[in-house]
């Protein structure tokens, strides 16, 4: 064996260009490999929009729909449970919704909500995840009595939310309730997971 | 930033011998210069083990390991994970592959003597990976969970049972139940990705640092050691790294091409990689018509089958796989390769590789009286080549052996050919000689069928036919309906509407919402199966025959009988369209295999009370536009059987001639470093 004739700038010009090709061959292997761990069709559909009838609501009536397994918490509210919000605001950590993570752009104001008296919110609390209870009752005893004027209460570890979702200062939840991204379809067909097509 | 490496190389050599390692396996590791084909299998087997290790542990992340979810989990995997299709076929596709590489390097070994004297023990530890690959392979097949895993698994546990007075105990001990149960199915995952997989790994150390030891045998048997220059270096070795490593890249790319062809276009190989009825899910109730292992272990099925005793036949299938063991022992011949040797070495080879592959087919095939003779000839052959080889190995006449390696020794190309084709000569004249023709389609032959994934239009009629006519009993459980929707180019709002009963299912969801189960046996007796992999479980020719010949039999439940499928539960659900068809007299079958026709006339002779079909009262539609209403329908159930087929082609394609490109810089790295060795 001699080492005489070798071309070496052969030799290194060959090595790269396979070296080239099978770098472009290890992405293309990888490809399935990393691929295969975004979601699944199954994930795909259990996360799927989901859609409520909300037109035979009642007034004051709560319904709770599941998207992508979270609880979401939809409630007509009354005139009179609208008009209290204003009179809460400074009692409250956030009333404005200036932390813009918790809603959508497309939802301001102290309704927090698209349609003024439809509220959709994720029903998880935003301390550790627990679901708050739906307490609408005006002056509930063991709500601090009169000055309850409805709202959700999360039985974990006591924080508690108006009727737009906002937390109340002095709990132990940083943040108002998230209010997940929803549209309408027609005049009663509440979409979850979808933004409204203008936005 | 080079520095930078260098200097990081050193730090970590300085406290772990990285670099003497490097050059003790690869950069100093002198390995004969005269390698040949031959010498390719062993880096492609590690190639198999690394792509079998990778995909495996994908493949375990989307697996469910329960006798409720096993079989769905794989569907789950071949549908609804992104490039999960690929994973699997490319597992499925590398465990044949890698008994392919296995087989064909212990066949180097015994041609050119590589087990003799210093090389036992790497021989020793070859055979245990053999071995232990068997039952890796084994237990792996068990887990998809269909019937010929359920049921090949069930044979192959019950063999112990043969083992005198203790057997039927270690026979449940190991299913640890009174039946191949979901418990059997969870050891035998813990056992296949865990216990087996570890041990396999660590024989893999052991025979590469028993080779690096020795060193390896080369096509001449001779010992290059013998001749080495004033550093020590062999003269007739050449550095691993860098003459083998572009030599083995070449090698890679071929074998990738072939890999990937088959992956690609034909990942069930004929029913010998992916067994059709596998496609069904396991039922320890019904056992499917024919069982046949996989390919790979057939040779030793066969021998199983061969011996005329449980207990006999159990240690004939053991020995069978044991003895090679022994075989640097049984070799006296004082010559390694078979260039060096007589022609009782060659005769003795090709007969024993012949046999082999005669014991292979048959254990692939149903027995017959001629076929387990045959089985029987060849085991014979078998045991004759190890067990005589004392004898006839010391008898052969040697030529002298050269004191150097050759480049030209061997027989050269045409020559191998030459090899191969006796030896297939060898192993198919006997095949003819029991072969039996039988009818794929119960008593009559199928109608050819071509599926064509890429025709819309005749999936789009079939998805429609299948909603309104089969969707009412027959579930498509692993399918979803958005997938249909998208893959068939139908609107997601249209498909919604025009083709799903109930509006509540969203289109997201798989399509299970037949009629419920405990209903509808009550009903026809047997639940109507679920029909998502019905054309990959009993093939699109079959459906398609199957489809069209109902005929009036008043003997039956619905009054009508099946030509294909004898005394079906299912009615005549397309009756409507196609008119009741009626048995008339047709023409028999002559003991010669054609058609028995009348000397004089030439016309056939219509013995068969049923020979073929006809229709009095015509249907809603007339016989070729029925045909060609069951050819979409049966098009969309081969699309439902494997959806991604289309995408399969596609990526197989780009997939091809990247490798080859690859394959031609391999070759050109490889040339350029192996032009001045001669």
């Amino acid at each position: 064996m001699t080492s005489d004739g070798v071309n070496s700038g052969r030799r290194t010009f060959l090595t790269a260009a396979t070296s080239a090709v099978a770098a472009v061959g290890a992405v293309g292997i990888l490809t399935p490999f990393v691929g295969s761990w975004n979601p699944s069709a199954k994930a795909k559909a259990a996360g799927a929009p989901v859609k409520a009838d909300v037109g035979l609501l009642e007034p004051g009536q709560m319904v709770v729909v599941e998207w992508r397994g979270q609880p979401v918490y939809v409630v007509n509210r009354t005139a009179s449970q609208l008009e209290a919000l204003a009179g809460l605001n400074d009692q409250l950590r956030d009333p404005e919704s200036e932390n813009t993570a918790q809603q959508p752009t497309y939802i301001t104001g102290i309704e927090r909500s698209s349609l003024p008296n439809l509220l959709v919110v994720v029903g998880l609390c935003t301390h550790l995840g627990c679901a708050p209870k739906y307490v609408p009752e005006v002056g509930a005893a063991d709500m601090g009595g009169a000055e309850w004027v409805g709202g959700f209460f999360c039985p974990c570890h006591g924080s508690k939310f108006d009727l737009s979702g906002r937390v109340y200062a002095g709990v132990p939840a940083p943040a108002n309730l998230l209010v997940p991204p929803y549209s309408f379809e027609g005049d009663n067909v509440l979409v979850v997971g979808v933004n409204p097509e203008n936005v | 930033m080079s520095n930078m490496l260098i200097g990081l190389r050193d730090w970590v050599d300085a406290r772990l011998p990285i670099m003497k390692a490097w050059n003790t396996h690869m950069a100093q590791y002198y390995a004969p210069k005269n390698f040949n084909f031959w010498y390719f299998f062993g880096v492609l087997s590690l190639l198999v083990l690394v792509n079998q290790l990778l995909t495996g542990i994908w493949l375990t992340m989307s697996y469910t390991p329960s006798q409720e979810g096993a079989f769905a989990s794989v569907e789950y995997i071949m549908r609804d994970v992104d490039y999960g299709w690929i994973l699997r076929y490319m597992h499925s596709t590398g465990a044949s592959a890698f008994f392919v590489v296995v087989y064909l390097h212990m066949f180097r070994a015994m041609l050119y003597g590589s087990y003799k004297k210093p090389r036992e023990l790497i021989w020793i530890f070859g055979m245990l990976i053999f071995v232990v690959l068997m039952a890796e392979a084994f237990v792996g097949y068990v887990l998809p969970w269909g019937q010929m895993s359920y049921w090949g698994a069930q044979v192959i546990i019950s063999l112990f049972g043969a083992i005198p007075y203790f057997g039927e105990d270690i026979v449940t001990w190991i299913r640890g139940d009174y039946l191949l149960s979901g418990i059997t199915l969870n050891r035998f995952f813990a056992l296949h990705v865990v216990a087996l997989p570890i041990i396999l790994l660590a024989l893999v150390v052991l025979h590469l640092l028993a080779l690096h030891e020795v060193g390896s045998n080369n096509p001449d048997g001779v010992d290059i050691k013998k001749h080495k220059d004033k550093d020590g270096i062999p003269l007739d070795g050449v550095a691993f790294h860098p003459y083998y490593t572009v030599h083995d890249l070449q090698a890679i790319g071929v074998f990738l091409f072939i890999f990937c062809g088959i992956m690609f276009f034909m990942p069930e190989m004929g029913g010998f990689f992916l067994e059709y009825p596998n496609f069904e899910q396991a039922n320890n109730l019904k056992t499917p018509e024919h069982i046949a292992p996989t390919w790979y272990f057939t040779p030793f099925y066969s021998v199983l089958r061969a011996v005329p005793d449980k207990l006999w036949g159990f240690i004939a299938f053991a020995a069978a796989v044991a003895i090679p063991f022994m075989l640097p022992w049984l070799d006296r011949s004082p010559v390694r390769s078979w260039r060096y040797r007589g022609n009782i070495n060659k005769v003795m080879l090709v007969a024993f590789v012949s046999s082999f592959l005669i014991l292979g087919v048959l254990g692939a095939w149903a027995p017959t009286e001629a076929r387990t003779t045959l089985a029987r000839i060849c085991t014979v052959i078998y045991f004759s080549f190890f067990l005589l080889m004392p004898i006839w190995s010391s008898i052969d006449k040697t030529k002298p052996v050269p004191e150097r390696v050759t480049m030209d020794g061997g027989i050269g190309f045409w020559g191998s050919i030459g090899g191969v084709l006796l030896i297939l000569v060898l192993t198919i004249l006997p095949l003819q000689a029991v072969a039996s023709s039988s009818h794929d389609c119960g008593t009559i032959e199928c109608d050819e069928f071509a599926a064509d994934p890429h025709d819309k239009a005749s999936l789009q009629r079939g998805v429609k036919t299948y909603m309104n006519y089969c969707m009412g009993c027959h579930s498509l459980q692993y399918q979803r309906y958005n997938r249909v929707a998208e893959d068939l180019g139908i609107p997601e709002d249209l498909f919604h509407v025009n083709l799903m009963f109930d509006p509540a299912v969203k289109m997201g969801a798989l399509m299970e919402n037949a009629m419920d189960k405990d209903e509808a046996k009550k009903w026809f007796g047997a639940a109507p199966p679920d029909l998502t992999l019905v054309s990959r479980a009993r093939q699109p020719q079959w459906l398609y025959t199957y489809l069209r010949t109902f005929y009036q039999d008043s003997s039956r439940p619905y009054g009508v009988n099946n030509k294909v499928f004898k005394d079906v539960g299912m009615p005549h659900v397309l009756l409507a369209l196609q008119g009741m068809q009626e048995c008339a007299p047709g023409p028999v079958t002559g003991d010669n295999g054609g058609v028995k026709r009348d000397p004089l006339t030439g016309e056939d002779i219509l013995e068969d009370p049923c020979g073929q079909l006809v229709i009095p009262v015509a249907g809603e539609m007339t016989s070729q536009e029925f045909d060609e209403t069951v050819y979409d329908l049966v098009n969309f159930l081969a699309y439902s059987a494997e959806p991604m087929v289309t995408d399969r082609h596609r990526i197989g394609m780009f997939t091809l001639l990247f490798i080859a490109l690859f394959t031609v810089f391999a070759w050109l790295l490889n040339r350029e470093y192996w032009k001045d060795v001669h």
